[in-house]
């Protein structure tokens, strides 16, 4: 199908189903009526708001469409083509986020830019990419539509960041497809750090060949109202598919994660941990479905969800689910949610360790046995300065 | 001036009374010994020294170094000098050893009023200490004991004593779960850190660590109370005999 009528049947789509209720099983602990029953409007502006570039290469997107001015994709190395999705278009968009649901088929129909990356056969890319996101917009809808395709021996870096102007409401709607060649490394970074008062969807389908590696960490600030959709497709043996996230969440703040990994091969490795920590009247969802088909023998898969609740009305709905049809695989998980642990509280008080910074130091512990995960530096050390920032404003 | 100095001590959890009436001196440089059954109340008087809130004290005084330490809580008393190495060592995910580290020392460094060190310098001290305390590089890279076997979470306990330099080091059956070879290192790492001006109570149930770290006072605990002091030779003479006499009136 071209990209005209898969856009036209996606409208239709969208159309037709419209928002998810909370009857609906994916949805039960999410309420969209808030994004459902608002106007959005197409207004652009200019952007003022500040970011600061992680690598060589940035691409920048103000208000929903790419920016060439703020960006610097001049002067790309051999084999890395890195574009706006309305000028480079491939065949396989649209192949892996093809659900018929309201905000893949919404961003389907109605996407106003996004990011397309292509890394060919055997180029390793050593800059990052940082794809900025900025919003200060109110009342607009952004829906943004990203590809990344790596060949096969690829390797990239991804980091996509999305910046919101404190106060703005608006609705970030984006999809992300990923395609991870044989023997490819993708290394997906998101960062949101959206408005407090915004919405932010975000469907990211990815899609492995044989003995590749992608990895996604997803960390989160911001928004109102917010949803990841973190889906796979592990399609050749000795695929690795790593999904770790981080949710940090205050006042009223709504964040879900739906994860689905789908082994459809043997030997593939999938392993996710998610780890939240709430505070105020924030809640958090978490549903994490492993599925491990028939065929898909000797898969080793681990799933965990761990909370850290900082207030008494914060609340966390997890869900973690195996649903396995082969006999010899290795999969467990697992969900906790608690309070900081008095006992080692105590312990570094009889090291001299004052409560107050003993506390510090036990809540960024919960975070960094994400951040622990972080391979790429980058990534690592910017993640870092910004959880230290948000826990000193909660300690404040 | 007595370092410790405990006097008619008595200390409850969760309202029953432990510690019945507990009296103790330690001077500079002295190695007591408390042992006792299962129940005594061993635990309970190195936790309530340490400042542990569940641990409640109820009526007595404790002095360290000559001031009560009634008010202080947990960390004021690891700043003024007291260091208990846990008979269970927390295990905190997240939090790398050399982290920790940095953190206590400077903590106790801040409350002396002495600069903070660097990173270089607590390298070298580090350095300096690890040659009396033989402690893996990685165990020291690792998060705070995690995963860490029985002997090397010990073995970190001790470390952790000879990086903050106590007036006092207070060691809750350190022996548990340990076998002998872990054992012989961790006495060793303790007999480096003996000293003129620290002093040491060594808290357990079986008389063999005290083959390795030699008292020069061995007190019996039985139902909270010390019920016989004596030299080191009173240890051998328990091992014989066992808690049995005291116990079972």
């Amino acid at each position: 199908m071209d990209l005209t009528a898969l856009r036209e049947k996606a409208e239709a789509d969208f159309k037709a189903v419209g928002f998810p209720s909370t009857k609906e099983e994916l949805w039960r602990f999410t309420d969209v009526s808030r994004v459902a029953n608002a106007e959005f409007s197409n207004d652009w502006k200019a952007s003022d708001l500040e970011f600061q570039p992680l690598d060589k290469i940035t691409v920048v997107f103000e208000n929903g469409k790419l920016s060439r001015e703020k960006s610097s994709i001049d002067d790309l190395p051999e084999g890395v083509c890195i574009g706006s999705i309305l000028d480079l278009v491939d065949p396989r968009i649209g192949t892996l986020a093809n659900a018929k649901n309201a905000f893949v088929s919404s961003n389907t129909a109605y996407f106003a830019d996004g990011v397309f990356i292509d890394i060919t056969e055997g180029t390793r890319l050593e800059s990052a990419i940082h794809i900025v996101y900025l919003a200060d917009v109110e009342g607009a809808a952004f829906h943004l539509r990203n590809f990344i395709s790596a060949g096969a021996d690829a390797e990239v870096s991804v980091i996509e960041e999305y910046i919101g102007k404190a106060g703005t409401q608006y609705w970030t709607n984006v999809v992300t497809e990923a395609f991870v060649g044989d023997r490819a490394f993708v290394d997906h970074y998101k960062i949101q750090r959206e408005s407090a008062a915004a919405f932010h969807f975000q469907t990211l389908e990815s899609h492995l060949g044989t003995a590749s590696v992608f990895s996604n960490h997803a960390v989160t600030f911001g928004s109102a109202l917010g949803r990841n959709d973190i889906r796979g497709k592990l399609n050749g043996e000795e695929g690795e598919a790593i999904c770790n996230g981080l949710y940090l969440l205050k006042d009223n703040q709504v964040f879900d994660t739906h994860m689905f990994m789908d082994h459809a091969v043997p030997k593939c490795n999938s392993h996710q941990l998610y780890k939240g920590i709430l505070d105020e009247k924030s809640r958090a969802v978490f549903c994490g479905r492993i599925l491990v088909q028939k065929d898909a023998q000797q898969t080793d898969a681990i799933q965990n969800n761990g909370n850290l609740l900082l207030s008494r009305a914060a609340k966390v709905n997890t869900l973690p689910q195996l649903e396995i049809y082969a006999d010899d695989v290795k999969c467990t998980h697992g969900a906790t949610v608690g309070e900081l642990d008095e006992a080692a509280l105590y312990y570094l008080q009889t090291r001299g360790i004052d409560p107050e910074k003993g506390h510090a130091m036990l809540v960024f512990a919960f975070a960094n046995e994400v951040l622990d995960e972080v391979k790429c530096k980058t990534a690592k050390a910017y993640i870092e300065q910004l959880v230290h920032a948000w826990l000193e404003k909660v300690q404040a | 001036m007595p370092l410790l100095e405990i006097k008619d001590l008595h200390a409850s959890v969760a309202d029953k009374p432990i510690i019945k009436g507990l009296n103790l001196t330690i001077n500079p440089g002295e190695v007591h010994a408390v042992m006792g059954p299962n129940g005594a109340g061993k635990s309970t008087l190195s936790n309530v020294l340490a400042g542990n809130e569940a641990y409640v004290k109820t009526s007595g005084q404790v002095l360290l170094d000559g001031v009560d330490i009634d008010d202080l809580s947990a960390h004021e008393r690891a700043r003024a000098g007291m260091f208990l190495a846990f008979q269970y060592p927390v295990e905190i995910p997240g939090i790398s050893n050399m982290y920790f580290l940095k953190a206590a020392v400077n903590a106790v460094r801040e409350s002396q009023g002495k600069e903070q060190l660097d990173a270089m310098d607590f390298l070298d001290l580090v350095e300096e200490k690890k040659k009396i305390v033989k402690i893996r590089s990685d165990l020291l890279e690792r998060a705070v004991n995690s995963g860490f076997s029985g002997g090397e979470k010990k073995r970190n306990e001790i470390f952790q004593m000879a990086m903050l330099e106590p007036r006092l080091g207070i060691l809750d059956e350190t022996d548990s779960g340990l076998d002998i070879d872990a054992l012989r290192v961790v006495a060793d790492g303790v007999n480096a850190l003996r000293s003129e001006d620290r002093g040491f109570l060594v808290i357990t149930h079986y008389q063999r660590l005290l083959d390795y770290i030699v008292p020069d006072f061995v007190h019996v605990l039985v139902d909270g109370q010390i019920v016989k002091s004596g030299d080191k030779n009173l240890a051998l003479e328990l091992e014989t005999a066992g808690y049995a006499s005291w116990v079972g009136e």
